[in-house]
């Protein structure tokens, strides 16, 4: 697969999308990032990403429809879900759906990245993890 | 809380007593300790008059008008025995009377002697003076004067003419009769006074024997009178009390735990029992602020759910924000730098907000009574199960009618119920459920009513009267201890309002809590 790997990015805490777009673009991501659900669904109706991260709970739409709406437009695409840490059953019940893999707030961005290379080696494209890791070592 | 006005912040009014009167009704009707003192010392002021005193004064009573009876009865047989007597003497004399009178006739007739007559008139004088005690009793004094001295004439004249008699007929036969005439006279009078009084004593006896049969029928009605009297007032007194002291339990039931007060002027066996209650009552109101207490701290719990998922945001905005900062720290300009520094503080700020709102809820705290904003209350309350609301995808609307008076009463605990109900409609309500909270004046003048209304499953109506009883609950097993609404409507009637509920199977419920506004204006409260 050639170019960068495609992210969109939904979660209603703009902090998130804020520190998480240049923590990922370091590994190679091309992330778009969104807060409300409603435009992210219309993009995804739009596009075919390789990794969807989207947070379960939200106001409006929730992650659930999100990974469901995905799972049906894209079935290649990679969910990943973000979840509270006292939401155990629904990540579960989102891994039942069809999601690629959850992870728990609070989150370091490293263990985002670790998933997202998780993600992009299941779609059969390498992600050079270590870029991160050796900045930080130069850093 | 923070629109909460000191009390002192408002200028000294007359109005001012009037919100000072209301603060001691509300604080009796919550049933404070010193009322608890206060009301023992009232109930035990007064003197006492006991139901055993009642019992043993209205026997005495009857006791003493027995013994009264007991003693008119005794004196009129005395008399009556008396009079008997005397009948009897009389009868004797007037007996021996006539036998004289027939000796004095056969000397008349025949020229017998007068010896016999002279022995009967010598018996009948004997009579008189044997029984001289008895006679003076019944005739007083003038008996002498009149019987005596009567017999004593007969006597001389019968002397006189024995003397006469046929061996020396000195006498002339005119004196012979005229004397004849005089013991005639004499003993026709003597017999015809003697039967007199017989007659009229026999009389009067008759009366003695009426008169005290009368006394006896009458007395013992009066008798019987006197003890249906005396059974209706104990009985009275005793149901009077034992109907007050139902009232009571069924107040106490119903959550008033105000101590138990003196209705009557004097104290008795139910004052002891009235005290017994009114500890009763102490205890009781310990353990139901325990148990307010131990609610609250479910419910706690409960919003600790939603607190920690709530916390996770911000937790999760530090956290990254800290890692990028760490991790970019050289490549970051000094405005990057700074934005993400004062991410970071902003952010420890607003979860400092999530917590602090449930602690300020959860702490345990006096009962402090004051003019409440109840819409104020209401929002702060919804904003205390905002976590819960959205971690349930739940809609909840808040509407309330402008200008409306305060409520007196204990933020915490009105705070709690209104949780409480919040809380039950977020359970009944299913993802995407809507709840719906109205503050608005009730039907009744001077109340103001809250309204939770769910959409969710509804109340059965079979359950629907048993909803406020303890340890009732539909929820499952350790999810709910069926205490929340019991609770809710001990602390609504402690504050002098009530619980309602209405609801429909599968078209949700609505918790009615009516509440009595205070009588100060709104304004005056506001004024900070």
């Amino acid at each position: 697969m050639s170019g960068n790997l495609q992210v969109l990015l939904l979660d209603d805490e703009p902090i998130v999308g804020r520190r998480l777009k240049p923590a990922l673009a370091k590994i190679g991501c091309e992330v778009e990032v969104f807060e409300n659900p409603e435009q992210a669904l219309i993009r995804l109706g739009q596009k075919e990403f390789d990794v969807v991260v989207t947070d379960i709970r939200m106001d409006e739409i929730d992650g659930m429809q999100v990974l469901q709406f995905v799972r049906e437009r894209w079935p290649r695409t990679n969910v990943i879900m973000i979840t509270g840490y006292a939401m155990m059953s629904l990540a579960r019940e989102a891994m039942e759906k069809g999601a690629f893999d959850f992870i728990a707030k609070p989150f370091k961005p490293d263990d985002l990245r670790r998933v997202i290379a998780k993600a992009a080696r299941a779609l059969g494209s390498e992600i050079d993890f270590d870029a991160a890791e050796v900045e930080k070592a130069n850093g | 809380m923070a629109e909460g006005p000191p009390q002192g912040a408002v200028q000294p009014t007359p109005e001012l007593d009037e919100q000072a009167a209301e603060v001691a009704e509300v604080q009796g009707r919550l049933g404070l300790a010193r009322d608890a003192e206060q009301a023992r010392r009232a109930l035990l002021s007064r003197p006492r008059f006991s139901l055993r005193t009642q019992i043993y004064l209205g026997s005495f009573l009857a006791f003493l008008f027995a013994l009264g009876i007991a003693t008119a009865l005794v004196v009129s047989f005395h008399r009556m025995e008396g009079k008997i007597r005397f009948l009897e003497i009389v009868n004797d004399y007037v007996v021996e009377v006539e036998q004289a009178r027939r000796f004095e006739k056969n000397f008349f007739l025949y020229d017998t002697n007068l010896n016999d007559a002279l022995d009967n008139v010598f018996r009948a004088e004997n009579i008189l003076n044997r029984n001289a005690e008895e006679l003076a009793a019944i005739m007083g004094d003038n008996w002498r004067t009149a019987m005596l001295p009567n017999l004593q004439r007969y006597q001389e004249l019968l002397d006189k003419l024995g003397r006469q008699g046929a061996p020396s007929p000195s006498l002339s036969k005119q004196e012979r009769l005229r004397l004849q005439g005089l013991v005639r006279t004499q003993g026709q009078q003597m017999v015809s006074a003697a039967l007199a009084l017989l007659s009229k004593e026999k009389t009067a006896l008759a009366k003695v024997m009426v008169r005290s049969r009368q006394l006896l029928f009458y007395s013992m009605g009066i008798l019987l009178l006197f003890m249906v009297a005396n059974a209706y007032l104990l009985g009275a007194r005793m149901l009077s009390s034992i109907n007050r002291f139902g009232q009571y339990a069924h107040r106490i039931a119903s959550g008033d735990f105000t101590p138990v007060t003196p209705t009557r002027s004097y104290r008795d066996e139910f004052t002891e029992l009235a005290l017994a209650i009114n500890t009763m009552i102490e205890e009781l109101e310990k353990r139901e602020a325990v148990l307010v207490q131990s609610h609250k701290m479910r419910a706690v719990g409960t919003l600790t759910a939603g607190v920690a998922h709530e916390l996770n945001n911000p937790m999760n905005n530090i956290t990254l924000t800290a890692h990028m900062l760490q991790e970019d720290y050289d490549e970051l300009g000094d405005d990057e730098r700074r934005e993400m520094v004062g991410d970071v503080v902003k952010e420890a700020e607003r979860a400092k907000k999530i917590i602090s709102n449930l602690l300020d809820f959860a702490r345990e705290s006096g009962s402090q009574l004051e003019p409440l904003d109840l819409p104020h209350l209401l929002q702060e309350t919804i904003t205390l199960a905002g976590n819960q609301i959205k971690l349930s995808g739940i809609k909840i609307t808040f509407q309330t009618s402008g200008n409306l008076p305060r409520v007196h009463g204990d933020s915490q605990q009105l705070r709690q119920v209104f949780l409480n109900l919040i809380l039950n409609a977020i359970d009944a309500s299913s993802k995407g459920g809507r709840i719906q909270v109205l503050v608005l004046p009730a039907d009744e003048p001077n109340y103001l009513a809250v309204k939770v209304i769910d959409s969710g499953s509804g109340i059965p109506a079979h359950i629907l009267p048993s909803i406020f009883d303890p340890f009732f609950t539909t929820k499952g097993k350790g999810k709910g201890t069926g205490l929340g609404l019991s609770v809710s409507q001990g602390i609504v009637a402690k504050h002098g309002g009530r619980i309602m509920v209405s609801s429909q199977e599968d078209k949700g419920a609505t918790f009615t809590v009516v509440l009595p506004v205070t009588t100060i204006p709104a304004e005056l409260g506001a004024k900070e």
